[in-house]
């Protein structure tokens, strides 16, 4: 009988964490739950809108953890399993909520009609330094005009150009294509960047 | 634009793969043709910079602090084996 080769394991920064954890050491589940507390969160606040959503998330996401930690067999970074949970949970949230709309986004909503509608220089926001750009009222618009995004956009801007997960990890905490990672990336960022222009000339 | 006979065409094609562009996901041939158009094309660069900063501006963002009374719930979940 032909043998089922066995997925190669992945070891990355959590796995003697893990390992120690799996190995009977529970007291050390805290030292997880630390180190991913506040990401989940902000993960959370960005997907699912509401603190209270966000916060419910979290635990929801480590309960799980705790539950399945013994069945995780390593085949893809601890991280990206918490989040494909994270994810999971704030979907499963978002879909009883009645927060925003389930609408499809089009690229040629963004394409100017013509070139004249295009500036023929850099805005400031785009010319000068970030950190004279990025304030706290900025990062609340932004946050603001994320939740303004369908999920299936706004859930891949935020794993791909906040959480920083690449286009292949993305697509596997969502189980979707990486090509479809790459369509609704392209779209919520044109649409975020049509509304920080309207930010900006406001 | 800085030459005359522009190709509106061309920048379309160019702003669909802006994202490509900016995150390295696209084959040489491509990436290089869009550079040379983005080179002469200062609307196509407008286009690109502010996208470039839009993500920039997303991933530079602070996160915010979690609340205590999250903290507590995580450790009463942790430290209570009822609530597991």
């Amino acid at each position: 009988m032909q043998k089922i080769p066995e997925r190669k394991k992945i070891i990355d920064e959590d796995t003697e964490l893990i390992n120690a954890i799996n190995s009977g050491q529970k007291s050390l589940f805290y030292d997880l739950v630390k180190k991913y507390e506040q990401k989940l969160y902000n993960f959370g606040l960005k997907v699912c809108g509401e603190t209270r959503d966000a916060e419910d998330m979290v635990q929801e996401t480590f309960l799980n953890v705790y539950r399945y930690l013994a069945d995780f067999r390593s085949e893809s970074k601890f991280k990206n399993w918490l989040y494909r949970i994270a994810a999971s949970v704030c979907i499963k949230k978002r879909r009883k909520s009645k927060f925003a709309p389930q609408k499809e986004i089009s690229l040629e909503d963004f394409i100017p009609e013509n070139k004249d509608n295009i500036p023929d220089s850099l805005p400031s926001w785009a010319s000068k330094p970030l950190e004279k750009v990025l304030n706290d009222e900025l990062s609340k618009n932004i946050r603001k005009a994320i939740l303004l995004l369908p999920e299936k956009y706004r859930v891949v801007l935020v794993l791909r150009d906040i959480e920083g997960f690449d286009t292949e990890e993305t697509a596997q905490i969502l189980n979707i294509k990486p090509s479809s990672v790459k369509v609704r990336l392209h779209r919520a960022r044109l649409f975020l960047k049509e509304k920080l222009k309207d930010y900006f000339s406001a | 634009m800085k030459e005359k006979n522009h190709d509106h065409k061309k920048c379309i094609s160019i702003f669909k793969r802006l994202s490509g562009y900016i995150d390295g996901e696209l084959d040489e041939k491509t990436y290089e043709e869009m550079q040379i158009h983005i080179k002469e094309c200062i609307k196509c660069e407008v286009c690109l910079e502010t996208l470039r900063r839009t993500v920039d501006l997303c991933r530079n963002m602070k996160m915010q602090g979690v609340p205590d009374r999250l903290r507590e719930r995580l450790k009463l979940m942790i430290y209570d084996p009822s609530n597991l």
